[in-house]
């Protein structure tokens, strides 16, 4: 166990969809060799195939304790990395820009898709990232002990100098958030941007939110705003909790009004998308979780205050980043691993 | 521990020529031992064993002054292996990134792995990478990514050295046959062979191995 776990909550209300948190991670960390396929931030529409195709129906994780590594995706499972024929379109007089090859899958393939419930559609984003798990499949798999989880604050990284690139990380972690880079024989993963974080500074995906709905901090920090909506207001769930790796990324469900014509109804009486979506991404617990949030939005619709919908409104970097200086937060020596 | 008999031939003049290549006019007069080959445990309960589907490696050694060559060859129906680019850039500016091709393939490989100090007696080290007090050393052929020297003093503690060592690889008819030259050891030595076939998804402990063999 980590002296100290950093930590990160989404609340699935506030996402556009947008991307740009899987651009800032791209450009700032995904944008060398080998690493083209790559995003270790997606944003993926739910319900949907996800990224890689199908990771949530693969395996992965524990189950009574064991590993239950799934098979590794393909690379069309993650989706294709296609050039445009630009050149043939701006200087040869090409009809329009389009890929070099016949594009079968991507990242972001079924976007704004989602489903059909009762006639109507339902979709929203689920951004993803590695999970920081406290008890990482990924670290569990590896014959080589080449993923470690750090001591002062929980960040599960990859020894590039220990991996030889096996993969048996990229069957075990249940999210499909570890990658294999061919071209290194190594496997890359998010690093929760540990150097930004050693520096007070949040996590690039989460500065560059415009949704602003990412929130920072460490769990074993009660004035954090991570804790209060994790431990204290309980409004934040991991993904796949049975999965048994006990993710340290929480997402704030999605809290859609009542379906048209219901106006007044409970959410939970006429949902707009089916709540056992929701119980199979997040476990039974997210309809507690849908209670609480209707009651606090109920207490604010009657005129009270709402500390928790006031601290979801995330109104600037101080409410939503708690990051102590890497130098207060340690107390251990430098580069202890855990 | 077997002992089995290997003619060793060849004289220093005619190894400073050609052993690397596999087809060598040497290696016709090499004995040639076959070894046979058996699988590791699946790593995971939930896995399938792996099957048998190479029985065993043919062995050649031709030793003289310019050290030991080695000659591995096996049956081996997929031949498993990729041109795999050479990252050189972390972080791309104007330039294109270079791609990685596929996420699940794994390459053919083999290893002669030999004791780091000269045994005394019968004794071999253990078989799963040596241990504190019998280190070992690997060379590893990778059908992909070339020759590499490995250092190993129990299981978890195969860690690279930097260092490679010549070899040659051909697969031709459905038959891998891979030329090692290797520093000389002690005579006595043993030394034990291990095989990969990256279609059966082998890499690290899941693979082919025979148990130690000592040459004379």
């Amino acid at each position: 166990m980590p002296e100290h776990q950093i930590s990160m909550v989404l609340d699935l209300n506030k996402c556009l969809g947008c991307q740009t948190c899987t651009m800032a991670c791209k450009k700032l960390w995904t944008d060398g060799d080998g690493m083209d396929y790559m995003y270790w931030n997606n944003v993926e529409t739910r319900p949907g195939q996800g990224y890689p195709r199908n990771w949530d129906k693969i395996g992965g994780g524990f189950e009574d304790g064991k590993l239950r590594p799934s098979e590794i995706p393909t690379k069309e499972d993650y989706g294709q990395t296609f050039e445009y024929n630009y050149a043939e379109r701006l200087f040869q007089g090409g009809p329009q820009a389009m890929p070099q090859e016949e594009v079968r899958n991507t990242p972001n393939w079924d976007e704004d898709v989602g489903a059909m419930t009762l006639g109507e559609n339902y979709y929203f984003y689920l951004p993803r990232l590695c999970n920081h798990c406290t008890n990482p499949a990924c670290l569990e798999a590896c014959p080589r002990k080449a993923i470690y989880k750090r001591a002062e604050d929980g960040i599960v990284l990859v020894d590039q100098e220990r991996c030889e690139g096996y993969r048996y990380c990229v069957r075990a972690c249940p999210y499909k958030k570890i990658y294999f880079n061919e071209l290194l024989g190594k496997a890359q993963k998010c690093i929760f941007c540990y150097p930004r974080i050693e520096n007070s500074e949040a996590n690039a995906c989460a500065r560059q939110c415009p949704g602003r709905l990412r929130f920072v901090g460490f769990l074993d920090d009660p004035t954090s705003a991570v804790h209060k909506l994790v431990h204290v207001y309980k409004v934040a769930l991991g993904l796949f909790p049975e999965k048994g790796t006990a993710p340290n990324v929480f997402y704030v469900p999605p809290f859609n009004p009542p379906r048209r014509g219901s106006y007044g109804k409970s959410v939970l009486e006429d949902p707009r998308m089916p709540m056992d979506y929701l119980q199979y991404l997040f476990g039974g617990e997210v309809i507690d979780v849908i209670r609480r949030l209707e009651g606090e939005l109920q207490r604010a619709q009657n005129g009270s205050k709402s500390e928790v919908l006031q601290l979801l409104i995330g109104r600037d970097d101080q409410v939503r980043y708690q990051i102590p200086k890497h130098g207060d937060l340690i107390q251990l020596p430098g580069g202890r691993k855990a | 521990m077997r002992f089995l008999a290997l003619i060793l031939a060849g004289c220093a003049a005619s190894l400073a020529q050609t052993p690397l290549d596999p087809s060598a006019a040497e290696w016709k007069s090499a004995a040639a031992v076959s070894l046979a080959l058996n699988r590791t445990p699946p790593l995971y309960s939930t896995d399938a064993p792996a099957s048998l589907d190479i029985a065993s490696v043919e062995l050649r050694l031709l030793r003289g002054a310019a050290g030991n060559f080695v000659r591995l060859e096996w049956a081996d129906k997929t031949h498993d292996t990729a041109a795999i680019a050479k990252a050189e850039r972390a972080w791309q500016s104007e330039q294109l990134v270079k791609q990685s091709d596929a996420t699940n393939r794994f390459n053919d490989a083999c290893a002669v792995m030999i004791p780091a100090r000269p045994v005394v007696g019968d004794l071999s080290p253990s078989l799963q990478m040596g241990d504190a007090e019998h280190p070992v050393r690997i060379f590893l052929w990778d059908a992909a990514r070339g020759a590499a020297i490995m250092e190993a003093s129990g299981r978890e503690t195969t860690k690279r050295t930097g260092q490679s060592f010549p070899a040659q690889g051909q697969y031709k008819d459905g038959r891998w046959t891979v030329t090692m030259q290797l520093p000389a050891w002690p005579e006595g030595t043993p030394l034990a062979v291990a095989v990969w076939n990256g279609s059966q998804q082998d890499r690290d402990g899941r693979k082919y191995f025979t148990i130690w063999f000592r040459p004379r």
